[in-house]
């Protein structure tokens, strides 16, 4: 992993045409502001997480494994 | 009664005004609004999120106080809002709203449940959202396992 110390007000470019500023940091926190084109997405990683453990959780599911595991939850 | 094809059970019948609406949809399923839950007693307790859009989309998933019976809530002023419910407190689980983890089954075959990112559905106004914590408490794919113990 590429690492870079950076102060508010400061960026890092991506490829061409991706920029990452520091607008702020104070105490265990980071507010960082993102320029990138259109067509690239960008989010929290933690949506991704979720959005991949969605689309697993929409496959098919063979119940006769997981409903015991979960029947035992909470007893 | 309206009908609805089902992933995991036959085609069944509904009552109107049971079907719980999602206006943002789920991540990853923006474009599903409309689910229908179905419980089944001998698969307690375990609740299944019917796509009614979709017969082939059903979320299956249990409710969170089951895999931890601490569990709290962070729901921001926007989600609560949109649930109708008093956003000057956090909703009480089974009192304002049901709180559910949804289960995946992962390539190595271990259940996990996503407890970042629970199903917070009204049971004022049938509304529903899966707001994704703004923390670092709780995990989007906290294993269940046999051996598990509930809160760990």
């Amino acid at each position: 992993m590429l690492v870079i110390r950076r102060r508010p007000g400061e960026a890092v470019v991506i490829g061409d045409g991706i920029e990452v500023e520091v607008l702020e940091s104070s105490a265990g926190r980071v507010k960082l502001g993102i320029r990138a084109p259109r067509e690239i997405p960008v989010m929290r990683k933690e949506v991704q997480d979720t959005r991949e453990h969605n689309r697993s959780a929409a496959r098919e599911i063979p119940l006769e494994l997981l409903i015991p595991v979960l029947k035992r939850l909470g007893s | 009664m309206p009908q609805c094809e089902t992933k995991y059970f036959e085609s069944l019948n509904y009552e109107p005004g049971s079907e719980i609406e999602f206006p943002a949809g789920l991540p990853g399923f923006e474009n599903c609004r409309w689910f229908l839950p179905l419980d089944d007693p001998a698969r307690q307790p375990v609740l299944f999120l019917q796509s009614l859009e979709q017969p082939g989309l059903c979320f299956i998933t249990v409710p969170v106080l089951a895999i931890d019976p601490a569990y709290q809530l962070a729901l921001t002023a926007e989600d609560m809002g949109a649930l109708a419910l008093d956003a000057t407190r956090q909703p009480v689980i089974g009192q304002d709203v049901l709180c559910l983890a949804v289960v995946a089954f992962g390539e190595d075959d271990v259940p996990t449940a996503n407890l970042l990112a629970p199903v917070v559905i009204s049971l004022k106004n049938g509304k529903a959202v899966q707001p994704i914590r703004d923390d670092v408490v709780y995990g989007c794919r906290h294993p269940l396992s046999l051996e598990q113990s509930p809160c760990s």
